[in-house]
């Protein structure tokens, strides 16, 4: 940037014992956790961005090998989305609420909000966009295209993989166990009945899923 | 009237965009991949009412990857932001927020500082490493302590022949004068839209004059309108970009702090910045449907006849924005009562500012009416469904006029039947199944019928497909599906030939996406387009195929890609072919579509009627909403499988209305407590039963070519009452104030 | 989130050791708590220790008792073939638990150590002594609907969140824990904490202690159990109330009883002399209904939550006839 650092603009010469010597006058309880003040205090921060910032990962999404360098903190949700533009698996909460960021790790459904990236190493991850064969779209994305199992779309990634489990764990066997075993799947849309009608049929193809 | 429609209308085809969506093709606001791009988290104030003394950025700047901290000391000013006058248009009374406009603290949760970072991990955590100093004032956030000061919304002082000033038909609070006579309060919590994707914008300064912003909004038009002039910038210089809205149910009609925060940013770091708020983040500065006290007394006579109804209704809004819905206009004209008084007022809190919600103003207003007009049929001893028909009204009460169409009758017949109405028994807790107590409650949904001014660019092209463009926005009811059908319909090419572009700027004018208004506005558009297109075929048809010469409009039909002539429909002349004979690649028009003035005579609206079956466990007050029935007067259906999903979806937000959705404040602080998934209780699954969904699908010219009266409102309206009369019906408990827990049953 | 390391460790004793030697160290296995208070700068670790890879995820049987590996999923010990036949009552606290995804990624070991979810503990700028010892309870004059009705204290009046805890606590499970000082064992009642003057301590683990696994004995409570969880949505949500019914029923008789109750307490509730009570008793409501009401002594409410003392009560009453198969 060529313009004069401004305040608001980080100038390398600051120095970190400024901000030690701070003590910081609230009014009310400080909005930054003490634990994170004593990390910064202790520039742990800085230390570990040097040492250990990034480590690697060896991964499988979708069927394709991939060897990544991961700082620890990233979810295996922002993997996908920020750094491998894999944005078909949806951000609705962050916090293991809605279900849209549902994936399957190892064949199992996951919240890849709640995880991080560098506890799947070795691990086969499959997301929205490995479901189909090529063109061929997956019975379940088929089934919910027709019984209309979506509105505005956002949930409707989490939703389809969610329910692709749901069939293969068994927990299909009633529109009673559908809504209870879906349960984890918000959509504020209202589709759920919609959704319902797509798994009975696919389960009721009985195929292979 | 030939109805060009009758053919394609009301087929369920799928989803124009269902491909893009079931593969997780479709991109929404914070999907996009541009070179560079620099993350933004902001930082939230911690007080609701103050000053920042100071935002201490030391340890966020030194924070690795660390961009910027951005606040009102180091921000710079937006220019429009200083002009003393709405920087943006706004949809409320007052002044929108500003961000980073001075040190003042308005409502909890305030943006106070962007962090922006090279990594969404290191913006984050940056985030938190910023401290904030206040000079904390007495903040006001309480509802209940503070209803005394609700006042005059600021509308009705400017303006005191607005809707929402005090109003008298007949005589003055003429209900007292009945014999029998029910009186009640209802209060209804602070609701979230909560839309599944998270409010967020992309945004890049394609030039220092050049804005184009990827965002979550209801209309790409009002959002570049707004930018263009907070920026004083040409309009053609902004372009917003919202191709699929992850959801949105009114919180998507404001310009929000969040996006000026990452515009600020960017044009700051000079990067194209990503913004996602948190879902915390979203209580705070998205919009809500207002807490809302009301009281209505209902008069009556003995048989039924209401005498005279009285409605008042009490709102919270912001300390700098009047926002206000229309919560009392269903009173006004849904019953046959020859008095009514309806008085609305405002209460501002030192809270963010409201912003209309799915079936806004009148899914409140319907909970009290609606839930009282229960109360009257218990009292009275009359079927609520009789008590509707008694005070059926066939013309406006409130302004005289007839009605455009109003199938209201026919929807009650219907749904009764199909809800097993009549094994509803007259006494409360009358019927178990098990331990299980069962009721059956109905509630009555009506939302004005509006088309507004849009245009379209339509081309038909040499080998036979039409392409559409608008600026239209579609926020999950399938706008571009629709507008295929109706486009097909209109001119007789089948729906997989159509393409329906949506969610540019670039495009020609359309208005938000909002009050159930879109298929009649944009919808009108089309058919005005096809139309054109349609006589300019037939203007060249002859070159291709002599028998078509001095042949008029009426003479002829536009079906299966061909025109053909009506008395001898072996005559025929495909589109393709007149193009290529008159040796053109496309026909390329823009045309545009406004209502005339013939609605004018007419009072248009549409109308539900929902009807619930509710099991209340005896012992431990669960609810358990087994079935519902909604029907619906909205005109002509387009696509009965996705206006059906619309009324789904809009049971499901009723339910959650009526049986979970409370955003609660702590008032010592000015925070919401329930501000996430965990602890704002939506729907889920196991929530939702089959609901059964019924169309008169009859339509209404009045409105538009196509006779549709719009449905995304509808769909809630009524919702919550129904199921509250229904726990009534099951439990003898009438539950004034939602949501309707356990706590309040057991 | 601030920057951390991170280790994966593949036996017990180097996770131990790589927890013990670096302060701020903590052990992840599923992550669907930890995670969470990470991102909100609740929970600070500077070090990550990953257990998933330790071999603790068997459920076998080891002599009168069903030995389940602290790393088992909470889905896996739900679907567990001898779960099911032996501890019902098991697999129907897990499924009410949280949601199918999470279950496939919560552990049983993580799954008793989850912190509460009172809302003061997850809002960073109210007070709150669990998570800022000293600072205050926010919930006590707040907002308390959720919040305890037994043996809370005047530091901290939040609820421990686990299902499958108030299960294991009727069961009469025991923890099994390896640490610096070597292996012991908790009885489940031991494990969780009351709040006391300490509510920042959850439970009774000594510093850099693992758990390894969970033993349950085996008992006649296979048939006659339920597991009600009274909440504010039909799935998906914490408990209001839930309680662990379980009958030894011989003849219309009464032989044994087991009840706890969750969302009540600071740990798991167990109601020892309502259990008591229900012994050599006849299988009736009213039978139901008193020791119900023995349960509830003691209990007390604070603003939002009093419906809890009608709402306990009733729920226990629900699950022991559901139980009983009185419904």
């Amino acid at each position: 940037m060529s313009q004069k650092p401004s305040k608001g603009i980080p100038s390398p010469r600051d120095s970190r014992r400024d901000f030690l010597k701070q003590s910081a006058v609230l009014t009310g309880i400080a909005l930054t956790p003490k634990a994170a003040i004593t990390a910064a205090e202790n520039q742990w921060d800085e230390k570990l961005a040097d040492a250990i910032e990034k480590i690697p990962l060896n991964i499988e999404i979708n069927g394709i090998q991939k060897s990544l360098s991961v700082e620890p903190r990233v979810t295996l949700l922002d993997l996908l989305r920020e750094q491998l533009n894999l944005t078909g698996t949806k951000k609705g909460c962050d916090y293991g609420q809605c279900g849209a960021c549902t994936v399957h790790v190892n064949g199992k459904r996951v919240l890849s909000c709640l995880t991080l990236a560098v506890m799947h190493d070795g691990e086969k991850v499959t997301t929205i966009e490995g479901l189909a064969k090529g063109d061929e779209l997956h019975p379940m994305q088929e089934a919910f295209i027709k019984h209309d199992g979506f509105q505005c779309g956002y949930c409707t990634s989490g939703q389809i993989m969610s329910a692709v489990a749901c069939i293969r764990e068994g927990h299909a066997g009633s529109e009673t166990e559908i809504r209870e075993f879906m349960s984890g799947n918000l959509c504020r849309c209202g589709a759920y009945p919609n959704i319902v009608d797509a798994i009975v049929e696919v389960k009721k193809q009985g195929k292979n899923i | 009237m030939e109805n060009f429609f009758d053919k394609v209308a009301g087929e369920p085809i799928d989803r124009v965009d269902g491909r893009m969506k079931v593969t997780g093709k479709a991109k929404y606001a914070a999907e996009y991949e541009l070179p560079d791009m620099a993350y933004a988290v902001l930082v939230s104030s911690s007080i609701a009412k103050g000053t920042i003394r100071r935002v201490d950025a030391k340890a966020a700047l030194r924070a690795p990857g660390v961009l910027a901290v951005i606040s009102h000391e180091n921000s710079i000013k937006v220019p429009a932001h200083a002009d003393n006058e709405h920087p943006t248009e706004p949809p409320t009374g007052g002044q929108p927020f500003r961000a980073f406009y001075n040190n003042k603290v308005y409502f909890n949760g305030q943006p106070v500082a962007v962090v922006v970072a090279d990594t969404y991990e290191r913006a984050r955590h940056a985030a938190m490493l910023v401290q904030v100093e206040y000079d904390k004032e007495k903040h006001t956030t309480s509802f209940e302590e503070n209803i005394g000061s609700a006042r005059i919304p600021s509308q009705v002082k400017k303006n005191p022949k607005s809707s929402l000033a005090d109003y008298d038909r007949g005589e003055v609070d003429g209900y007292k004068k009945a014999p029998v006579v029910v009186e009640a309060e209802y209060l209804l919590p602070n609701e979230m839209h909560n839309p599944m994707e998270l409010q967020a914008i992309t945004a890049h300064w394609t030039a220092d004059d050049k804005l184009t912003v990827y965002d979550k909004v209801q209309g790409t038009k009002p959002t570049q309108a707004a930018f263009a002039k907070e920026w004083k910038l040409p309009v053609q210089n902004v372009k917003v970009i919202a191709e699929f809205v992850g959801g949105a149910f009114g919180n998507g009609l404001h310009q929000w702090p969040h996006e000026t925060a990452a515009i600020i940013a960017a044009k700051m770091v000079k990067r194209p910045v990503k913004l996602m708020l948190t879902r915390e983040q979203m209580f705070y500065m998205v919009g809500y449907r207002p807490r809302t006290w009301q009281k209505v007394a209902i008069g009556a006579n003995p048989d039924g006849k209401i005498v005279g109804i009285r409605h008042e209704a009490i709102g919270q809004t912001s300390s700098y924005e009047d926002f206000t819905e229309s919560v009392l206009q269903q009173t006004r004209m849904m019953y046959t009562s020859p008095n009514v008084s309806t008085r609305y007022r405002l209460l501002p809190l030192d809270v963010s500012t409201p912003i209309w919600m799915r079936g806004p103003g009148e899914a409140t207003g319907a909970f009290a009416l609606e839930s009282a007009m229960d109360e009257l049929a218990f009292k009275l001893n009359i079927d609520p469904i009789q008590l509707r028909l008694i005070n059926h009204t066939d013309v406006d009460p409130d302004n005289g006029l007839p009605w455009s169409t109003k199938y209201l009758k026919e929807c009650i017949q219907l749904g009764a039947e199909k809800i097993g109405w009549s094994n509803r028994s007259m006494k409360p807790g009358g019927r178990r199944s098990g331990e299980w107590l069962v009721g059956y409650g109905m509630g009555v949904g009506c939302f004005g019928a509006h088309r507004g001014a849009a245009a379209v660019r339509a081309r038909l092209m040499a080998n036979g497909t039409l392409q559409f463009q608008s600026a239209v926005t579609d926020i999950g009811p399938g706008t571009g599906t629709a507008m295929v059908q109706i486009a097909s319909g209109q001119i007789g090419i089948s729906p997989d030939k159509i393409t329906f572009q949506l969610g540019n700027s670039d495009f020609p004018q359309a208005p938000n996406q909002g009050g159930s208004a879109t298929v009649a506005t944009v919808g009108s558009a089309v058919v005005a387009a096809c139309n054109v297109l349609k006589e300019k075929l037939l203007g060249m048809a002859a070159s291709a195929e002599k028998r078509f010469t001095d042949v008029k409009m009426e003479d002829v039909l536009f079906s299966s890609g061909q025109i053909s002539l009506k008395n001898s429909p072996s005559v025929g002349v495909a589109y393709t072919d007149i193009l290529k004979k008159e040796n053109l690649p496309e026909i390329d028009i823009i045309q545009d579509s406004k209502p005339g003035t013939e609605g004018s005579k007419y009072s248009k609206y549409s109308f539900s009627v929902h009807f619930a079956e509710v099991h209340v466990h005896a012992l431990t007050g669960r609810v358990k909403v087994n079935k519902v029935v909604s029907c619906a007067d909205a005109g002509t259906i387009v696509n009965k499988k996705t206006a059906g999903n619309q009324i789904i979806g809009g049971v499901a937000g009723g339910i959650g209305m009526a049986l979970q959705e409370d955003a609660v404040m702590d008032h010592r602080f000015g925070r919401y407590i329930t501000k996430d998934f965990a602890e704002y209780h939506i729907p889920v699954h196991a929530d939702v039963p089959h609901v059964d969904v019924i169309f008169i699908d009859k339509p209404d010219y009045i409105i538009d070519p196509m006779g549709t009266k719009g449905l995304g409102e509808i769909a809630i309206i009524g919702v919550a009452p129904a199921i509250a009369n229904a726990i009534f019906n099951a439990s003898g408990k009438r539950i004034r104030e939602l949501p309707i827990t356990v706590d309040k049953l057991v | 989130m601030i920057q951390f390391q991170y280790t994966r460790a593949t036996q017990p004793k180097a996770a131990v050791d790589a927890v013990t030697k670096e302060k701020n160290s903590m052990f992840i296995a599923g992550g669907t708590n930890l995670v969470d208070l990470m991102k909100r700068g609740i929970t600070v670790p500077q070090r990550l220790v990953d257990i998933n890879r330790l071999p603790l995820k068997d459920i076998k049987k080891e002599g009168s008792s069903l030995r389940i590996g602290a790393l088992a999923l909470n889905s896996q010990v739900a679907e567990n073939k001898m779960v099911l036949q032996s501890h019902p009552l098991l697999a129907q606290a897990l499924n009410a638990g949280a949601s199918a995804q999470i279950r496939n990624m919560a552990t049983v070991g993580g799954n008793m150590l989850q912190r509460t979810r009172c809302p003061y503990f997850y809002d960073t700028t109210m007070p709150c002594n669990k998570r800022q010892p000293g600072t205050g309870c926010g919930a006590l004059e707040g907002y308390n609907r959720m919040h305890a009705i037994f043996g809370f204290s005047d530091r901290c009046i939040a609820v421990h969140p686990s299902d499958m805890s108030v299960a294991l606590m009727a069961l009469d499970a025991s923890v099994l824990v390896t640490g610096p000082s070597g292996d012991r064992r908790i009885p489940f009642a031991d494990f969780h904490r009351l709040p006391g003057d300490r509510p920042d301590i959850d439970t009774t683990l000594r510093p850099g202690e693992l758990i390894t696994a969970v033993d349950v004995p085996d008992s006649p409570f296979t048939k006659n159990v339920h597991y009600l969880k009274v909440r504010d949505r039909a799935s998906y949500a914490f408990a209001l109330v839930s309680v662990a019914a379980a009958l030894d029923i011989k003849k219309n008789r009464i032989e044994g009883a087991r009840l706890a109750m969750g969302g009540v307490a600071h740990k798991p509730w167990r109601l020892a002399e309502a259990e008591k009570f229900l012994v050599g008793k006849p299988v009736s409501e009213a039978t139901f209904t008193e020791a119900a009401n023995i349960a509830m002594q003691g209990a007390k409410a604070f603003k939002h939550n009093a419906f809890k003392l009608r709402l306990a009560p009733n729920s226990i009453v629900q699950a022991l006839k559901t139980a009983a198969k009185l419904v």
